[in-house]
């Protein structure tokens, strides 16, 4: 049949593309996980890896930081995104949050270094109520806050558009039925939402266990996450196998996010 | 009507939030001195002396080259993918190829990094500005898939029939109907692609060599030997494109929109 | 007012902008009986619904409560209960728990939440369904279920707006029978809201017909069909044939170029008038005995009786209903009695339709 050759040749380049920088990537990242430094194969890396403590207590430090920026995203992003959802002009709102994504990631957290620095905004702005100037830059406190910053517009997209999909029905069902607001948002709105908010948590928890170049930057080498380890690893001490290691490891992490928040379909009864 | 002014309020608050960062950037390159503190009087000096800097204007350049030249080539190879994908009617394959059309969706920079680093090298493809476009066409390619498919599911079959009636051939139906309705889809998708490789930043710096850089991997490299404003005013010509870029994918989306609303037009009321 | 009122609209009037969508709305609901609203799309039917339930502020006029100004009162405390046109089940949430709703809102104990829901789903013979998931539902289980919902909170007013709309016309006729004796079991208020006139007429104690915003007609279904007020009204509930006409004198009426006694009286002298005849009250016979003659057009097969449709001399159509055939092309004649004729005077207000009805059929 024509139509199933014409679909044999979109399948072409992309089928070409799927196998070459997806599976590919990941099937070798996994097999170079296995050899060590000088090219043999070996399992001395995941060894390492489960044996050395720095290693664990560096995976429970990523994870414990990206709950951490994903909460505090989440906070401040679902009530700005209700809030849209309901505002008059709200596809110009929008546009003005998507707007500070468009600048370069690397451009916003230069701007945190002036901001944060020793004579910069914040330390100015304490310094008009007579408090003595902090170090920010370099703490965790700095780093989280400038995660949390980057990642918001990202909880807020998929919330927004979770809410938007809500039918206004069921909220007038609620009402109907004698609900008050607050009631009606923790029984109702929140529920039906979840999966917006799912796919911000989404969105944001992977990014922030890898994040390595604000390690750097803001965090001053004091934050070290999985993402940073690889850089490590990858680029600085040439030590391609430990760093898959660690790539299989969030590989690993990433598809039990994904399981954890994926949709599943709920069989009967009460949940 | 009180609720209203307090839910401006904290919208007001966020927004403030979102962009002092931003303003606090650009406020900067308009100022004589030398840090991002103490602002010590208007000049454009920094902007001169971004302007006379040629290894920078090279490195914009090659992004904005980089970006335009992988988000077309992401778009017809994700357009052409959406289409195999929506045709295939095996929910198993169907399913299994959206799947792994969304690892890359949801992979953090690092392990794409890292990973095209291993396969590169694998393939003793040099590092330097091939290696580069390959990788942002990759990372590219999954979004402009998610955004055509929508568009292809909101197509109904029977106006494929209906062409296919009128005596239209398969590659008419395509040219013909399918094409100008996903229009709107594949707009969206090299957009997103296109703002996908100018932020990029993880990727890049994991497969570029030592011959070709991007912008982020530029400032990043400079941001990490201290602050020159001339970055700052880097970042307001930035903001200045960005706002432009946005307002432009604000069009198209509007251009949809109303388009959409022509058609409920005759429904409501 | 009588102490049976329960809901009334007073001088209710809504508009967006320049669009009018209720104009001057005067309604009055009693306890226990069986309202619709009937109008096309559009007539502002469900935008009253709303007024009611509390999801639209009215730009002028009173909506009362037994009584009592509601207009300021949310939507969460008026004491009226709405089936909406989609059911609106909360999808997350199953059976059980959709029923529960309103009672777990008024944080009942547990014993009597279950007592209660499972009193209404035994009121929709829906007793096995209760763990159910929304999405395992049909249409016509769903609906059954939103009318559970609304009814275990026991409202004095149920609000339905257009709930049979999305069913198949087997279940909608089922439904329709469900609806009116489950209404005189609950013995509570039912406005019904429909654009199905026949829906209309078989359910309800009384209708306000709606048109562009205005009430054009209430009353019982028999008074309505028998004697619409206007032109809209006679069109939009069953069939009819409708000619214009002079009014001679009281009980005498000319159109067609003849005169005919009729069962009307209280207008003027020669008024212009219109005159309502309906397919069923018209029989067929020779030429010589009919009243009108008319030529055969088309005819089509309709069960129990045949639709016949033909044409006078002056090319007006005729729409005949008849258990016997006719002949395409044959010439024949059309007779009707006195008081099949209805007469209707151009841009009569309902009051004083009611108030000339009353003069002389009191007599």
């Amino acid at each position: 049949m024509k139509k199933s050759t014409t679909n044999a040749a979109f399948y072409v380049p992309y089928g070409l593309w799927l196998a070459l920088f997806v599976v590919a990537p990941v099937l070798l990242i996994i097999y170079q996980s296995f050899f060590d430094i000088s090219g043999h194969f070996t399992l001395g890396n995941y060894a390492t890896y489960f044996q050395s403590g720095t290693y664990i207590l560096m995976t429970i430090n990523s994870v414990v930081y990206a709950f951490i920026i994903t909460a505090v995203t989440l906070l401040i992003s679902y009530p700005t995104a209700y809030l849209l959802h309901y505002a008059k002009h709200k596809q110009l709102w929008l546009l003005l949050i998507i707007l500070p994504t468009w600048i370069n990631l690397l451009l916003k957290a230069y701007a945190f270094i002036g901001i944060f620095s020793q004579d910069g905004g914040v330390n100015g702005f304490l310094g008009m109520f007579g408090i003595a100037p902090k170090q920010f830059l370099f703490t965790d406190f700095s780093f989280i806050l400038v995660a949390s910053y980057i990642e918001i517009p990202f909880m807020i997209l998929p919330i927004f558009n979770g809410i938007e999909e809500l039918d206004q029905g069921y909220v007038n069902a609620s009402r109907d039925l004698g609900a008050k607001g607050w009631q009606t948002f923790t029984r109702v709105i929140l529920p039906l939402t979840m999966n917006g908010v799912k796919a911000g948590v989404q969105a944001v928890f992977i990014p922030s266990l890898s994040l390595f170049m604000l390690t750097r930057l803001i965090g001053g080498n004091r934050v070290i996450t999985l993402g940073t380890a690889i850089e490590e690893h990858f680029l600085v001490t040439m030590n391609w196998g430990m760093g898959s290691t660690i790539g299989v490891v969030l590989i690993i992490a990433m598809f039990l996010i994904m399981f954890l928040t994926g949709e599943r379909k709920r069989k009967g009864g009460r949940a | 009507m009180k609720k209203w002014k307090w839910s401006n309020l904290y919208l007001i608050f966020v927004f403030i939030l979102l962009y002092v960062p931003i303003f606090y950037l650009v406020g900067y390159s308009f100022s004589a001195g030398d840090s991002m503190s103490n602002f010590h009087g208007f000049t454009w000096q920094h902007y001169l002396d971004l302007f006379a800097d040629t290894r920078m204007i090279q490195i914009v350049v090659d992004t904005l080259l980089l970006a335009l030249l992988s988000s077309l080539i992401a778009t017809i190879i994700g357009t052409m993918g959406a289409l195999a994908i929506h045709r295939t009617s095996r929910p198993v394959i169907k399913n299994t190829v959206l799947s792994m059309n969304n690892i890359l969706m949801v992979s953090p920079d690092v392990i794409i990094g890292a990973s095209f680093l291993i396969f590169f090298t694998a393939l003793k493809i040099p590092l330097g500005f091939l290696s580069v476009l390959m990788s942002h066409i990759a990372f590219s390619i999954p979004i402009v898939v998610l955004m055509v498919l929508p568009k292809l599911k909101e197509m109904r079959q029977s106006m494929l029939d209906a062409a296919r009636d009128l005596g239209s051939t398969t590659t008419q139906v395509l040219t013909h109907i399918i094409m100008p309705f996903i229009t709107p889809g594949i707009l969206s998708g090299f957009f997103m692609a296109f703002t996908y490789s100018l932020d990029d930043f993880a990727v890049t710096f994991f497969v570029t060599g030592n011959g070709f850089q991007t912008l982020a991997v530029e400032i990043y490299a400079r941001a990490r030997q201290g602050i020159s404003l001339e970055i700052n005013a880097l970042s307001g010509v930035m903001f200045i494109f960005a706002l432009l870029l946005v307002i432009g994918y604000y069009f198209i989306q509007q251009g949809a929109q109303t388009r959409k609303a022509k058609h409920k037009g005759g429904e409501t009321l | 007012m009588s102490n049976n009122t329960i809901i009334e609209l007073k001088h209710v009037n809504k508009t967006y902008g320049d669009t009018v969508v209720l104009k001057d709305v005067n309604i009055e609901i009693e306890r226990g009986k069986f309202y619709t609203l009937l109008g096309p799309s559009g007539s502002g039917k469900t935008t009253i619904l709303r007024a009611i339930n509390g999801f639209l502020d009215v730009t002028s006029g009173d909506v009362l409560f037994e009584g009592k100004r509601v207009n300021d009162i949310p939507a969460n405390e008026r004491r009226v209960n709405t089936v909406f046109q989609d059911y609106a089940l909360f999808p997350h949430m199953n059976v059980f728990e959709n029923v529960a709703y309103g009672l777990r809102i008024q944080k009942l104990p547990k014993a009597e939440i279950k007592t209660r829901v499972k009193d209404a789903l035994h009121m929709v013979r829906l007793d096995d369904l209760a763990d159910r998931e929304i999405s395992e539902l049909s249409g016509g289980q769903q609906q059954r279920i939103a009318i559970a919902r609304a009814i275990v909170l026991e409202p004095s007013v149920l609000l339905l707006d257009e709930p049979l709309s999305a069913l198949d016309a087997k279940l909608r006729k089922d439904m329709q029978y469900e609806l009116r004796e489950l209404q005189q079991r609950l013995g509570i208020t039912f406005l019904f809201v429909t654009h199905d006139q026949e829906e209309a007429l078989a359910l309800s104690d009384e209708i306000f017909v709606m048109n562009d915003g205005e009430v054009q007609q209430s009353g019982t279904p028999v008074d309505i069909y028998d004697e619409p007020i206007n032109h809209f009204v006679a069109d939009f509930i069953g069939e009819s044939n409708i000619v214009s006409g002079y009014m001679i004198e009281d009980y005498l009426v000319e159109f067609n170029g003849k005169q005919f006694e009729c069962a009307d009286a209280g207008m003027r002298p020669h008024e212009q008038v219109e005159v309502v005849l309906r397919p069923e009250d018209l029989d067929l016979t020779a030429v010589d005995k009919g009243k009108v003659t008319v030529t055969v057009d088309t005819q089509l097969f309709r069960g129990d009786y045949y639709e016949i449709v033909a044409y006078d001399g002056a090319q007006n159509e005729w729409l005949v209903h008849s258990t016997n055939p006719a002949k395409d092309g044959e010439t024949v004649g059309l007779t009707f009695d006195p008081e099949d004729i209805h007469v209707m005077r151009l841009n009569e207000s309902e009051e004083d339709f009611d108030a000339r009805l009353e003069s002389y059929e009191g007599e």
